[in-house]
């Protein structure tokens, strides 16, 4: 069992992104009201791809592949706060109001 | 940079946006051959054209100042989302969520630096801007924590400070 430094640190940063990943969709079940969920879904968004492709670059090493593998963060951080915005103000439009602090 | 006058800055920013465009094909393409060169610039001249003709091209919608000082604005950025991201983490996890609702005041001055503003609160886990009203936001967050976190200003003084 010899492992290469590159590949340890690629594999525990994509352990890093999966734990975030389930999280995420832990919440998406556990949260009482869509707002709330709105919050999981964008821990998904951030944090668990850009781990995983943060993991993905270092495993490929640098070349055109890593570039293109960056802009794929890069359109995230501006699609997925509209989506998470639009889900919200319909939501809060149609008359939506969030739960406040008792459970269920 | 200060000292240009409208013109010049205009047709500056026209040249940034078509450099930038045509990296873009680039990274997407990585061919080298003259002919596919030549193919990659007219389809930029095209887009370009497109957006040129759906005033995309205003001086408020593509803002030179700001261009040099946005990788550490991301990195500032994505420290912030972590930070966040782990009391989120934790919140789902053991349970002790409290959604609440608060306004927020903006002190941008343009739509580029309030959209920003308001994308950024998204961003961060834990917070959502659910309606933007001129310079309030009404936003939702997961906990006090959160929300108390967003009312320090700390973030809206980094945004606006980006546009100076």
């Amino acid at each position: 069992m010899s492992y290469n430094y590159i590949e340890l640190i690629s594999l525990v940063l994509l352990a890093i992104g999966c734990f975030f990943i389930l999280s995420g969709s832990l919440g998406l079940i556990k949260l009482p009201d869509v707002f709330s969920r709105i919050h999981a879904a964008g821990l998904i968004d951030t944090l668990g791809s850009g781990f995983i492709v943060l993991a993905l670059i270092i495993y490929s090493g640098f070349s055109l592949l890593s570039l293109k593998l960056l802009l794929i963060p890069l359109f995230l951080i501006f699609t997925s706060p509209v989506t998470g915005h639009a889900i919200a103000l319909f939501a809060h439009e149609s008359g939506y109001k969030p739960k406040g602090k008792n459970k269920k | 940079m200060a000292k240009l006058n409208k013109d010049s800055l205009k047709t500056l920013s026209f040249i940034t946006y078509f450099i930038i465009l045509f990296v873009f094909w680039f990274i997407l393409s990585g061919y080298l051959k003259s002919l596919l060169l030549f193919f990659g610039l007219v389809s930029v001249l095209f887009v370009f054209w497109m957006s040129y003709r759906a005033k995309a091209l205003e001086e408020d919608s593509l803002p030179l100042k700001i261009i040099l000082r946005l990788p550490f604005y991301w990195i500032w950025l994505f420290k912030e989302i972590f930070k966040s991201g782990i009391t989120t983490t934790a919140l789902i996890w053991n349970g002790k969520y409290s959604p609440q609702l608060i306004s927020v005041k903006a002190s941008q001055k343009n739509r580029t630096g309030i959209a920003n503003y308001a994308n950024a609160i998204t961003l961060t886990p834990g917070t959502v801007t659910i309606e933007v009203d001129k310079k309030t936001f009404l936003v939702h967050a997961l906990s006090k924590k959160l929300s108390e976190d967003l009312q320090t200003d700390d973030m809206n003084k980094v945004i606006t400070d980006l546009d100076k």
